[in-house]
């Protein structure tokens, strides 16, 4: 590790330890239920594994082994330690089962998941037929975060500690096997699984599984057959060993074999017939249950077509063909499925005018991102901004929208005729109104690591900028010294100077003068020729040196010109009713489809050879066409000559194409231009909207300030404070609320209470546990259980109780010193969801309700960010100054550059984050509730003292997601406008998230110290996910998510790259540097470098349109119009597949519902699955209701009419609506007294 | 098996180039070993013959083995009065079943047509039951619960007589320890800890749970229940009073003293459903075979032609549809089907009610088409009436449903009562519950009307539903339930879930014996 490295963790834990010890002060004071904080700190993942299962000397080991082997090598050798009690303090056999099994999957999921704890219910031993004993797993619905290699080396670890341990295999009896076979393929149509094994196979597995595989119910339907199996609990789909048997076993085998091989004391040579397919003979066919054969045939059929349809891509680039085409990827509609309204498609499966692909990676640019350019992002009308999710042809499924100004901007068409590409983001918000069509969205810029992450061939590049400087290099042009000249802007160089380079060096031309040839057909390219030789220059300065007017080429107003121009996306300007068409910068466009200018007067005699003649010139082209001269003025003029005929075209270039013959113009190009013309944009990606970004605060529905039960006294909005002046009866007292609490009981004093501190002696309280049947009274033994020995019941501490909400309430806010004007509501719960059902003190909730901040259910307050990557920052965009950013060890910029002034781009440390405004807003909300907490609550002083959002850089936070059970560590740099949660690549991928619209949270750091704690978290299965059980305060590379590691970090992408893009070929045959390479080494915390910069890191829109937009009709209204302005979107499929898949679902859905439907009482909410007979609820004579209404039925049935109508759907789908709207009438009209719409006045 | 024997013989038979005469297919069908016994006859049959009659088998049979079974031949005692499970007793055996092979194109061709030129005044149908046009509910709470109040109220009242009922909220209120009965829809069912069975009754006034012991005989009832249902019980109630102890239950079911109408002449109706017209799976030669049939002489008694449901296949009945369609516009699956229509004889009368894949709401009852897709279907004139609807002919009483409640009768009941392949079966537990879809929140979707459109307030004589795509036919206190196969080949999905349709049959129905003839076309 590098000393700098070094400093910098240093520094990060140093003020964490500051944190802690303010915190550690504040606990004991308080009446916390633990008066110590709750947090451990895990400085590595040995550390993580242990604090995660709690099992002593785990961590030790884990280090031990670390050096040596392999993880997976190292949960085996766990296993051995726990199967011979060297770790673990376990007595029966299924115990050391347990724990090696829980270490397994903790030490595989790097300790940051809550799989370990809330995926593997418990491990028992249960009989064979023949009396032996055999292990069974019970797996529950969190084993999924484990992710397949995990859970298959889960069920590999249980057998090898089986086998230590000395018990049987597991002899499934053949209703188990085929109840496998049946759940899995039940559990796939209800939840669906990445990989669904054929039931063949999966009776395969299940037969030769040496363990068996059991688990909770997930849903609610049932098998049909292979029901009330003895050894098998429920007749649902049990989710948790489905996956473990499909995703974990079926689909990671190879991976399993890997390690079964250098095992003795375990043997699984089915593995290999697995591998093979090789099952088919070896199952008799067993009972008669071909039913689900069937079944996964089918569906493995349609898999596999998919699959064909996607693994083609690029395997079969015709260029080899016949008459040969180009290379292309395979389109791919996957990406369409499930098109929502409300949410629009941007590009059709590798349309003309969609996005084209640009490789590089921005600074902004991580693992499943995707950048755009600014002004894309406001010209489809802000539907796209930073962070929005987009479903994607290519190369992955998702990617979060990043904005980049550095690839090529969208064109468009606007109504006044001009044809322009707009650059800049201002400029697309001011002609966004007159907007016709947009012709091109745009760049849409991938990084390498994408392609490797998803094992996708490299699809064909667009000839871009990076690749065009090598191509100069590899022809003998001084690269260096054009990019050093300052007088030549060599990415977006003048027409003249770029078609100077093209005639001079054998390189193509200059990717900004090059069209898109390869979008119009031969014949279109002909046509073109013909008429770009029949225009003429007008306003060409006469002078010699006039670079900066060349004149204006105007062609005559054609449709077929029009259309031909508009698809090469040249800019130009359409004048119809003056009969023409101009182009300026015209010299490379003209000389690309192979005509000469040629300087000539009135009288049509030839002047001599314009100035562009030196390199290029046709000898033979002399002559003069008189016609056209006759419209000139007497000045002397440009004359075009088409210098070649259509017959002059090879067979190979008039055949050329990809879809059909000819359709593609590029070797024609090339055969009649005097330079090489590479393919502009041969890959389109496709995408359409998913998720909008999220920046928000995380707030329980209805909100919460205190973890305190107040029943139903506080009505629907859980107030506290009518809870204190409620009473059911006049004769109760107004506040006395029955609730189930804990009891705690005084150790000093005797005292009873539901509170953590004695109110008569103010000593720390313990659960009072009891025996519910001899009331006796039970002290929890080592291992936390609580069971009486006399009864064998488990013993309680959970009470119903009276308790005086009112003097709570009073007390509490005498306590910190607060009226109850400081705040609008204090809302408490219901009732407590945790074991022991130990409140919260309301003072807590006083001071949230004061700072307008919200508890989640573990007592912290959260603010949700969608997560985007970036490796580079400006002091600028992040808001904050130089001095700020030295002040944190920031030093040199990326070039080794001492750091001066706010522009300068710096590289950004792992654990440093940007917050977006609200969060920080909410940051300082928090801040503020924690100091009077500390002053106020705990009697210290405070800890921020925060006046000024700027003040919060520097401050330390926990990033967390969901499903994880790690918090991990970062540190505030500064905040940006755009919706989104900026950090490094590394920190999101410490917290197992990547970045296709993923989302979770930040808490502020000490609001996490003082105010979490286990004893609130639900008792329930996934309880524990989704709270920090553990921190990392470091981030170790190797020990992150790993594919971050897939991510590249060279400056520069090789022309070998590019040439190896046309082949299509595998990602991994290609040298870039990636994440991966620096792993282990003093470099893995720094020298991430990007192949292109972005101006501002929030740019474009801050919120995606869809969050803007009201009503969801707004929504789909705006959707449909933008799928009219995009040439990339048939917008017939979209208004299709919007009815197909959200219209009609929703109304079949709903329909079916309603026939169906449970009732509700209005007053007192009990659910009765049928409408009582007594019409009126039976609990409390309430009103009771439908639950699906008329409304929520037909509300969008005439939207979909109109929207089929107007866009004229299939007759097929018409048809569907007609019918589903003759059953609506049917069941909601009365056919004896028809309802009388408005019309039939009119 | 009620079919498979007799087909299969047939079908053997005609290989070999014999007819069967239907009582010599029924002879060899409850043969011993009828492989043997087949071989025995064909080997022994005089060479001129060409139909195997009765005495033929009965010679083979004898000369095998003198001690050969006595031939069941139909000739059982309708049903016995204490049997637990009728539905098992009955069935198959008293009804008597053949099967013939249909089709011969020799004789189907034009100028055999058979004359069925009968006086039309001695028909008669009649239709009861119909909602089309009656639909008055408009999908309000109060609809739901005036529904299920008739329920109770129609069904209930045939349980009354049977016991000491009283209101849910009075036994509430009575000692422990007395007697109580109480008529109500099944609530809820659920299983104790100890495995006894806790019924929760409803009535109009509330609820009052009911204790079925494992042990006593009402248990194994238990598993045929379905929610809401009408159901009595009666029993003693617990010392606290708040549960009772179930001595007997009654179900509305059709009484043992049932006799059923028949017709005055011989006159038949064929029983036909799921066409499916417009599915690329469609058997129109079956179907053209079936309506050349019905031009022979075989046929000159079909005068009735009753369809129960699934004209055409529909649009958008599952997802992606439209891939394995052959027409794709539903009015032209109509249009083709009213062409299929056409081709039977005109003076057959037809009555045809819809199904789930019918251009009508899914909820239940289904009114009939609407004038649109009536115009489309009236080359044939038929009649269009609900799902369901009672067609009375000449006094036989058909109820025509089409089915959908089968799949959750089935999913439900345990295989030996309901099943796929006897789907009768699970039409005589509708007949025991006087309702063609008691259960409420499944599958079956329900329209709310004023009044329960599908009790079965009176006893039908037969009882007709197709939908699930298998033959079979048995009686059930002398109802004879039939549900009619189908006229669309093997689907992927019912590949995909193991379905082998029975396409191409029409079982044809003697009205004045409701004697079942089945006659195959595929």
């Amino acid at each position: 590790m590098r000393e700098e490295d070094k400093r910098y963790f240093q520094r990060l834990e140093s003020e964490l330890d500051e944190a802690f010890d303010v915190a550690e002060r504040a606990k004991e004071r308080g009446a916390d239920p633990d008066s110590e904080v709750e947090i451990p700190v895990a400085k590595d993942m040995a550390d993580r594994v242990e604090n995660i299962l709690g099992i002593d000397g785990v961590a030790e080991r884990v280090r031990e082994l670390e050096g040596q082997m392999s993880r997976e090598e190292a949960a085996l050798e766990l296993a051995k330690d726990f199967a011979e009690g060297r770790v673990g303090d376990y007595e029966t056999k299924a115990g050391k089962v347990e724990g090696a099994v829980r270490t397994a999957v903790a030490l595989l999921t790097e300790g940051v998941v809550a799989a370990p704890i809330e995926g593997i219910d418990r491990v028992e031993i249960l009989e064979n037929d023949d009396g032996t004993e055999f292990i069974n797993v019970y797996y529950a619905g969190p084993i999924r975060s484990a992710g397949g290699t995990a859970q298959a080396l889960s069920v590999l670890v249980a057998d090898y500690t089986r086998a230590l341990v000395g018990i049987e295999q597991y002899n499934a009896r053949t209703d188990e096997i085929e109840r496998y076979a049946e759940e899995i393929g039940l559990y796939d149509k209800e939840t669906g699984l990445q990989y669904t094994p054929k039931a063949k196979e999966a009776k395969f597995i299940a037969k030769h599984l040496p363990i068996m595989l059991d688990g909770e119910a997930t849903g609610d339907e049932e098998v049909s057959g292979f029901r009330d199996l003895e050894r098998v609990d429920t007749n649902s789909a049990r989710g948790g060993m489905c996956l473990v048997l499909a995703e974990g076993i079926a689909l990671k085998a190879p991976k399993i074999q890997r390690y079964t091989r250098n095992l003795d004391e375990i043997d699984w040579p089915w593995l290999q017939d697995l591998i093979d397919g090789n099952y088919a003979d070896d199952e008799g066919d067993t009972a008669g249950d071909g039913t689900e054969d069937g079944d996964d045939d089918a569906k493995a059929d349609a898999d596999a077509d998919e699959n064909d349809g996607g693994a083609a891509d690029g395997e079969d680039g015709d260029s080899d063909d016949g008459t040969g085409g180009p290379p292309r990827a395979d389109p791919s509609t996957k990406f369409l499925r499930d098109l929502i309204a409300g949410r629009p498609v941007f590009s059709h499966p590798s349309a003309e005018g969609g996005f084209r692909l640009r490789y590089g990676r921005a600074r902004n640019h991580g693992f499943a991102t995707g950048g755009i350019h600014p002004a894309t992002m406001h010209l489809v009308d802000d539907f796209l901004a930073t962070g929005t999710q987009i479903k994607t042809e290519r190369p992955g499924k998702a990617h979060g929208i990043i904005p980049v100004d550095s690839i090529d901007g969208p064109t468009v068409k606007l109504a006044n005729g001009d044809v322009r590409r707009i650059d800049d983001p201002e400029e697309a918000l001011e002609i966004r109104n007159g907007v016709e069509k947009i012709l091109d969205t745009g760049e849409y810029l991938v990084n390498y690591g994408e392609f490797v992450e998803n094992n996708h061939p490299l699809a064909p590049a667009s000839y871009v900028y990076e690749w065009w400087i090598q191509d100069m290099d590899d022809a003998g042009a001084d690269a260096q010294a054009l990019e050093d000249d300052p007088r030549i802007d060599q990415e977006f160089p003048d027409a003249e100077t770029a078609l100077e380079w093209a005639l001079e060096y054998d390189a193509p031309l200059h990717p900004q003068y090059t069209y898109l040839w390869h979008d119009i057909s031969v014949e279109a390219f002909c046509d073109l020729a013909d008429a770009v030789s029949g225009g003429w220059i007008e306003n060409e300065s006469s002078s010699n040196d006039a670079d900066d007017n060349d004149g204006t080429l105007v062609l005559e107003y054609s449709d077929a010109t029009r259309d031909a121009l508009e698809t090469i996306i040249i800019e130009h300007r359409q004048r119809p009713d003056e009969n023409r068409i101009e182009i300026d910068d015209w010299r490379p466009f003209v000389r690309t489809v192979g005509c000469e200018p040629r300087r000539a007067v009135t009288d049509g005699a030839a002047l001599e050879s314009d100035r562009d003649t030196d390199a290029g010139a046709d000898p033979d082209a002399d002559e003069q066409t008189g016609e056209q001269t006759e419209r000139r003025e007497s000045a002397p003029t440009i004359e075009l000559e088409r210098t070649w005929t259509d017959d002059d075209l090879s067979e190979r270039a008039r055949m050329w194409g990809h879809e059909t013959d000819g359709d593609n113009a590029i070797e024609a190009v090339n055969e009649v231009a005097p330079f090489t013309v590479r393919e502009r944009a041969p890959t389109r990606v496709g995408n359409r909207m998913g998720r909008p970004e999220k920046s928000e605060r995380r707030d329980l529905s209805p909100p919460v300030h205190t973890l305190f039960p107040i029943g139903e006294a506080g009505g629907a909005q859980r107030n506290v404070a009518d809870a204190a002046k409620h009473a059911e009866t006049m004769q109760d007292t107004p506040g006395v609320v029955e609730v189930q609490i804990g009891r705690q009981r005084c150790p000093d004093c005797e005292t009873e209470t539901f509170k953590n501190r004695c109110p008569d002696c103010n000593s720390r309280t313990t659960p009072d546990y009891r025996c519910p049947d001899c009331d006796s009274r039970i002290e929890p033994d080592e291992a936390g259980r609580v069971e009486c020995d006399h009864c064998e019941r488990e013993a309680t501490c959970v009470e119903n109780r009276e308790i005086d909400v009112h003097e709570e309430y009073r007390n509490a806010l005498e306590s910190v010193g607060e009226r109850e004007n400081a705040f609008e509501i204090l809302k408490g719960v219901k009732g407590l969801s945790s074991a022991t059902k130990i409140p919260e003190p309301i003072e807590k909730g006083v001071l949230r309700a004061k700072h307008d901040v919200s508890s989640f259910k573990d007592g912290t307050v959260r603010y949700d960010m969608t997560d985007l990557p970036v490796t580079s920052v400006r002091a600028a965009e992040l808001d904050i100054d130089v001095g700020q950013l030295q002040a944190l060890g920031y030093e040199e910029d990326i070039h080794g550059d001492p750091l001066t002034h706010e522009d300068q781009l710096v590289e950004l440390k792992v654990q440093d984050i940007v917050l977006s405004d609200g969060a920080a807003e909410h940051m300082m909300q928090t801040a503020d509730f924690i100091d009077d907490l500390l002053e106020q609550y705990y009697g210290l002083e405070p800890y921020y003292e925060i006046d000024d959002r700027q003040e919060l850089v520097g401050e330390l936070v926990f990033g967390m997601a969901p499903h994880t059970s790690a918090a991990t560590v970062g540190r505030v740099i500064g905040f940006t406008s755009a919706a989104v949660g900026y950090a490094h690549p590394y920190f999101h991928a410490a917290k197992r998230r990547n970045c296709d619209g993923d989302e979770d949270c930040v808490m502020l750091l000490m609001d996490g110290l003082l105010n979490f704690s286990t004893s609130f978290l639900p008792d329930q299965r996934g309880g524990k996910m989704d709270a920090p059980l553990v921190m990392s305060s470091r981030i170790d590379p190797s020990e992150i998510d790993d594919e971050a590691h897939n991510m590249d970090i060279a400056s520069q992408y090789p022309r070998e790259f590019y040439l190896a893009t046309l082949e299509q070929a595998d990602p991994e045959s290609v040298d870039i540097q990636i994440g991966e390479d620096t792993l282990g080494t003093d470099g893995e915390y720094a020298g991430f470098e990007h192949t292109h910069d972005t101006t501002d890191i929030a740019m474009g829109p801050d919120l995606s349109a869809y969050k803007t937009l009201g009503s969801m009709m707004d929504k789909m209204d705006a959707q449909l119009e933008l799928s009219r302005k995009l040439e990339a979107v048939d917008e017939t499929d979209v208004a299709e597949r919007v009815i197909e898949y959200h219209f009609l679902p929703d109304l079949i859905g709903n329909l079916r519902a309603f026939a169906r439907q449970e009732t509700r009482c209005l007053d007192c909410g009990e659910k009765f699955r049928r409408m009582p007979l007594t019409g009126d609820c039976r609990e409390c004579g309430g009103r009771v209701n439908l639950t699906v209404h008329k409304g929520s039925v037909n509300k969008y049935m005439q939207t979909a009419i109109q929207v089929a109508d107007e866009y004229d759907c299939r007759p097929y789908t018409k048809q569907r609506l007609e019918v589903l709207e003759k059953s609506l009438e049917s069941i909601f009209e009365n056919d004896k007294n028809k309802q009388s719409g408005i019309e039939d006045f009119m | 098996m009620p079919l498979e024997g007799p087909a299969r013989i047939v079908s053997e038979l005609t290989s070999r180039g014999y007819n069967a005469e239907r009582e010599a297919v029924t002879k060899l069908a409850s043969a011993d070993n009828p492989e043997a016994t087949l071989e025995r006859l064909v080997d022994d049959l005089p060479e001129t013959a060409l139909v195997v009659r009765t005495d033929h088998v009965e010679a083979a049979l004898s000369a095998a083995d003198s001690s050969a079974k006595p031939p069941a031949g139909g000739q059982e005692p309708p049903s016995q009065p204490d049997s637990e499970d009728p539905s098992v007793s009955t069935g198959e055996s008293a009804t008597h079943s053949s099967a013939v092979e249909g089709g011969d194109p020799v004789e189907t061709k034009g100028e055999t047509t058979a004359d069925r030129s009968v006086d039309p005044e001695l028909r008669s149908l009649e239709i009861t039951g119909d909602m089309t046009g009656e639909s008055t509910g408009t999908g309000e709470y109060s609809d739901f619960v005036s529904v299920f109040r008739d329920r109770l109220e129609r069904l209930g009242s045939k349980l009354r007589g049977r016991v000491n009922h009283r209101p849910a909220t009075a036994i509430q209120n009575m000692p422990g320890g007395s007697e109580a009965g109480m008529v109500g829809l099944v609530n809820d069912i659920r299983s104790t800890a100890s495995g006894h069975w806790l019924i929760e009754l409803e009535d109009a006034t509330g609820t009052f749970p009911w204790l079925v012991m494992k042990d006593r005989e009402y248990a194994d009832l238990v598993a045929e229940l379905l929610c809401d249902e009408v159901l009595a019980m009666e029993g003693t109630l617990a010392d606290d009073s708040g549960i009772a102890f179930v001595d007997s239950m009654y179900f509305p079911d059709v009484p043992r003293t049932h006799e059923p109408s028949t017709a005055d002449r011989h006159v038949q109706a064929a029983l036909i459903s799921d066409v499916h017209v417009g599915s690329q799976e469609f058997m129109h030669d079956a179907w053209n075979r079936f309506a050349d049939w019905l031009h022979t002489e075989q046929a000159q008694h079909v005068e009735y032609l009753l369809i129960a449901g699934d004209m055409v296949e529909g649009v958008g009945i599952y997802p992606d549809q439209d891939e394995e369609l052959d027409i794709v516009d539903i009015y032209d699956q109509y249009e083709v089907f009213n062409e299929y229509l056409k081709q039977v004889p005109g003076d057959i009368e037809i009555v045809m009610i819809p199904g789930n894949h019918d251009a009508v709401r899914l909820a239940e009852p289904q009114p009939g088409f609407d004038e649109d897709l009536r115009e489309i279907m009236s080359a044939h004139d038929p009649q269009i009436v609900s799902n369901p609807s009672t067609v009375t002919l000449e006094g036989v009483s058909v109820l025509m449903y089409h089915g959908v409640s089968l799949d959750e009768v089935i999913a439900e009941l345990p295989e030996e009562k309901a099943s796929y392949d006897d789907p009768h079966k699970a039409m005589f537990q509708l007949l025991k519950k006087r309702h063609v879809a008691p259960q409420f929140g499944g599958h079956t979707r329900l329209a709310p009307e004023e009044k329960d459109h599908l009790i079965m307030e009176e006893v039908p004589d037969i009882f007709h539903t197709g939908h699930v795509h298998k033959l079979g036919f048995g009686k059930y206190h002398d109802v004879l339930a039939i549900n009619s196969g189908c006229w669309q080949a093997q689907t992927d999905f019912q590949k995909s879930v193991n379905i082998d349709p029975d396409a191409g049959y029409a079982p044809i129905v003697d009205l004045d014996t409701l004697d079942v003839t089945v006659q195959k076309f595929s």
